[in-house]
């Protein structure tokens, strides 16, 4: 399989990367494809980092620091500990939202060197030396993300929509001329409960002519 | 005087955006999950793994004395029976959330596994396990009405030129709230505790909380500013939530405890099954002459899978018997419009059969069928008529299974909707307006993502001239006046009256005080685009009015007056479906929601209600299902992959057109959660149906489901 096809559809850290950092216990439990292969792949990935010699075991509490919204922000966590839960947890970033804790929803979206991530299946040591964006830190004028989902309705309990926001900006800083099918494309990783769909829709092509002005 | 509803709004009806969006889309809003008071600990919960078994023993020694932890707290006592997967049994508290898991695993429980029964099948099984004393099936009385002059139903069924039989059933779905159930509770000193909730309602939490400790509620204060949704299931503190404020008690410290996703779905409710085995017959214009139902449902280990049947219609006989079946699942809660969307599917699928059967148009068929002295006749049909309009009902529907001999059929189908949602009429609201000009309302009510707070301010702002940005609509605090829990469609119509009351009453309060010092008599003061008027002319900047108070505020506590609310909605749906015969798949290619709700004081919320109910509602009727597994008794898609619900792929074109006309205007505020959710799986049903030529008996209109009909259909010899 190629390196490429291994990424998740968040164009995250791709499965061999993330095994490395996280070791085969964690990454089990994220996995979603045949499981045989991630197995075999899993244990593959463990033997070639324990070969190598500059690959580190971590274990305890482990004192990191993490470039989050430009500030660089230290605390002490455990090698399991989720990006997600490291955000929340200890450095009171709480926008991005645990929900479902295993990839499938979105909440938790964070932009991790560019790129939209997962943050609940993210490990807290593997991104020290990255920078991580979450939508704290997203321009709150007029051309700005946030304010498209306020003015088209795009969300009601609001608990989904950090991620939708956070998706939503890192769609359009690839695609800034989105047609309504690349918005829902660009939208297949979050799920919202209320329902807000249609002004999700509607916030992002505005948020798309608003960026362009 | 009693205050009015003004004639032409200025602000009330239109597209007002909410107070709290740009803090909830910029990630600031702080939810009760994110709360992390100094010392924080992490709750973690321990439930049961197994669907049914005896506590033998619990050992939490060894967890107590693990890295971190500050409290343990077990719920159950030894030789204590576990019901369902996902019971309760203990919890930790710890200086992390992994300290606690590790904790949570570490106690040592000796189960003894009992016979269990997870699905209706197994629990009505001859040999069934006992899941409750007395028997799982919980058979009501049968009730039947009939029309004078006949004696039975089956004379009443002698009379009906055209009869179908059809069982159909709908599973158990789980509410999926985003922001799982929990709180983050602390301590103030010996006897006051603050929470953090993610509730529907602060007041019946903070009553929950004070009765288990013993203390007085004005001791506790439960604030939720804004929450993570609920759809139902969250009324109340729960056994989670109290047992982190026993933690939080017993550590000194507070404690933060929200479920994971595995228990929100196992333990945190769920919409009970419904099953209904139908009899129902016609003459042959189509006019309902009989309706026989045999119905069961499963709410877990609870009651509560009652639902309306028969529904919309009036039928001169029916008789109904129903039963709940006990299983060894997490307990029932209402959810969104509890009992109409199951009664909605039973009754509409029973009619298409019927009228296809007949050979007679479905849409007329329900118009035939209305109540005729019910005031939501009128409503219907205006809602039909614009509703097949915009679907193309005429145009485009083609009779059952006459939809061309390729793969993909196109259907179409509609079903009708009902709901109350009148107001409680013992709520309140103060408004405070301030010498520096600005003003409050308070209440304590709270807001789930319905727009609640806003709608408050839409209020205030509409009254004294101003806008709604300049009101602070406080609200999500137990310790404020009586609000209203958030269920029901309720809300609205509760609040919006002692808003408007209290809002004019401030104002009245205001003219009197400083009429002398602007040169008037109060009667004539009014209040128009931010300024004072006297005898309509301007006199004064709204703040600079308001500095005429003086030094004192005022502040008028509004109640409930009739006229504002009323309940009694309507509503139709149609939807426009594809179906590829060969793989199963069903594409929404269309809905239409047409849904009155009275005086609709922000549209703009009030679409994204509409447009959610139906998204609500098209997850069950196209995806959402509670699998069990019956072997181990264990939910097997306790989590939001295998747990289907629709993303932004799946979503249809959505047209949401209001019945907002001057006689609809005229009736009042009227709640809107619950009704537009309640037909769009019955209608996809409908369509699914009207597209493949087979009528599909089994909820969701998954692949598997679909496929079963037309194999079902085809050893039938029918397709």
């Amino acid at each position: 399989m190629a390196e490429q096809e291994l990424k998740d559809p968040k164009g995250g850290a791709s499965r061999r990367d993330f095994l490395r950092g996280g070791g085969f216990a964690a990454a089990t439990a994220v996995l979603t494809g045949p499981a045989t292969l991630a197995l075999d792949e899993a244990k593959a990935a463990e033997a070639a980092a324990l070969a190598e010699p500059e690959v580190k075991i971590l274990s305890g509490q482990i004192p990191i620091s993490l470039k989050v919204n430009g500030k660089v922000m230290s605390c002490t966590v455990e090698p399991r500990s989720t990006l997600l839960d490291t955000l929340r947890h200890q450095l009171d970033v709480t926008g991005p939202k645990r929900v479902c804790d295993r990839a499938s929803c979105g909440a938790c979206t964070t932009i991790i060197d560019g790129e939209a991530v997962y943050s609940c299946t993210s490990l807290a040591i593997a991104c020290q030396g990255k920078t991580i964006e979450t939508l704290e830190s997203f321009d709150t004028g007029p051309a700005g993300v946030p304010h498209a989902f306020h003015q088209h309705d795009g969300l009601m309990c609001g608990y989904c929509t950090p991620g939708f926001v956070t998706a939503c900006k890192s769609m359009l800083d690839k695609n800034p001329n989105p047609t309504l099918a690349e918005v829902k494309a660009g939208l297949d990783g979050n799920i919202c409960r209320c329902g807000t769909y249609m002004g999700v829709f509607q916030a992002a092509l505005a948020a798309a002519k608003a960026l362009k002005a | 005087m009693a205050a009015s509803w003004p004639e032409n709004p200025r602000l009330i009806t239109t597209r007002i955006t909410r107070l709290d969006g740009m803090a909830k889309a910029s990630g600031k809003a702080k939810y009760p999950s994110d709360m992390r008071p100094e010392g924080t600990l992490f709750g973690v919960m321990l439930y049961s793994s197994l669907p049914h078994a005896t506590v033998k023993s619990i050992d939490t020694s060894a967890a107590e004395k693990m890295p971190g932890v500050k409290a343990v707290v077990v719920i159950v006592k030894e030789g204590a029976t576990l019901r369902y997967q996902g019971d309760d049994i203990a919890a930790v508290a710890a200086e992390t959330e992994e300290q606690a898991r590790d904790a949570v695993r570490a106690i040592k429980i000796v189960y003894e596994a009992l016979p269990h029964a997870v699905t209706e099948a197994q629990a009505m099984a001859a040999d069934a396990p006992v899941v409750v004393k007395g028997g799982n099936v919980k058979k009501g009385r049968a009730s039947t009405t009939l029309e004078k002059g006949t004696e039975t139903i089956d004379a009443a069924f002698a009379k009906a030129e055209s009869v179908i039989e059809g069982t159909y059933s709908v599973p158990v779905i789980t509410h999926v709230c985003l922001e799982t159930h929990g709180l983050t509770a602390m301590w103030d000193g010996p006897d006051k505790i603050v929470a953090w909730a993610s509730t529907q309602a602060v007041q019946g939490t903070a009553n929950e909380l004070a009765g288990r400790f013993q203390i007085p509620v004005s001791n506790v204060t439960v604030l939720t500013d804004v929450m993570g949704g609920g759809f139902g299931s969250k009324f109340g503190a729960d056994i989670w939530g109290l047992t982190a404020a026993e933690l939080s008690k017993k550590a000194g410290k507070p404690v933060k405890m929200f479920l994971d996703r595995i228990q929100e779905h196992l333990a945190g409710g769920n919409r009970p099954s419904a099953t209904g085995k139908i009899k129902l017959g016609a003459k042959k214009d189509g006019t309902l002459v009989a309706l026989a139902a045999e119905t069961f449902g499963t709410g877990g280990v609870s009651r509560g899978a009652q639902f309306p049947l028969p529904y919309v219609y009036s039928i001169p006989n029916t008789t109904r018997e129903h039963a709940d079946v006990f299983v060894n699942g997490g307990n029932a809660r209402a959810m969104r419009a509890p009992g109409h969307p199951e009664g909605c599917i039973i009754m509409e699928a029973a009619m298409d059969d019927l009228a296809d059967k007949l050979g007679v148009d479905p849409l007329e068929m329900r118009i035939k069928n209305l109540a005729p002295k019910d005031f939501r006749t009128e409503i219907y049909l205006e809602e039909i008529a614009i509703g097949a309009e915009l679907i193309g009902w005429k145009a485009k529907r083609k009779p059952r299974g006459k939809n061309g001999n390729g793969p993909i059929k196109t259907g179409y189908g509609m079903a009708l909707h009902q709901w109350g949602g009148a107001g409680a009429r013992d709520k309140q609201v103060t408004c405070t307006i301030n010498p520096d000009g600005s003003v409050e309302l308070r209440s304590a009510t709270q807001d789930i993502g319905t727009g609640a707070r806003t709608v408050l301010a839409i209020i205030a702002a509409e009254v004294l001239g101003l806008q709604p940005t300049d009101i602070t609509s406080n609200i999500g605090n137990s310790t404020f006046v009586p609000g209203q829990a958030s269920g029901g469609s309720t809300t609205t119509p509760s609040m919006a009256p002692p808003a408007l009351n209290a809002v004019t009453q401030a104002m009245e309060a205001m003219f009197a005080k400083i009429a002398p010092a602007v040169g008037g008599a109060a009667a004539d003061l009014s209040l128009k685009d931010g300024k004072l008027l006297v005898k309509g002319e301007a006199k004064m900047s709204w703040k600079d009015a308001c500095r005429k108070l003086g030094m004192t505020s005022i502040t008028e506590t509004g109640k409930f007056t009739d006229g504002l609310s009323a309940g009694g909605v309507a509503g139709v749906q149609f939807v426009e479906v594809t179906v590829d015969i060969e793989t199963g798949k069903v594409r929404l290619k269309k809905i239409v929601a047409v849904q009155d709700s009275g005086l609709i004081i922000n549209r703009m919320a009030w679409d994204s209600q509409v447009s959610g109910g139906v998204i609500g509602g098209l997850n069950y009727g196209l995806f959402e299902e509670r699998v069990m597994d019956p072997t181990t008794g264990q939910m097997l898609n306790a989590d939001m992959e295998l747990y289907k619900i629709a993303g932004a792929s799946d979503m249809p074109e959505i047209i949401v057109h209001a019945l907002d006309t001057p006689a609809m205007r005229a009736r009042g505020v009227i709640g809107i959660g619950e009704p537009p959710t309640i037909g769009t799986a019955a209608a996809i049903g409908n369509a699914v149906t009207n597209a493949i030529g087979v009528r599909v008996t089994q909820w969701p209109m998954s692949p598997k489901n679909v496929l079963d009909a037309l194999a079902s259909a085809s050893n039938q010899g029918k397709a």
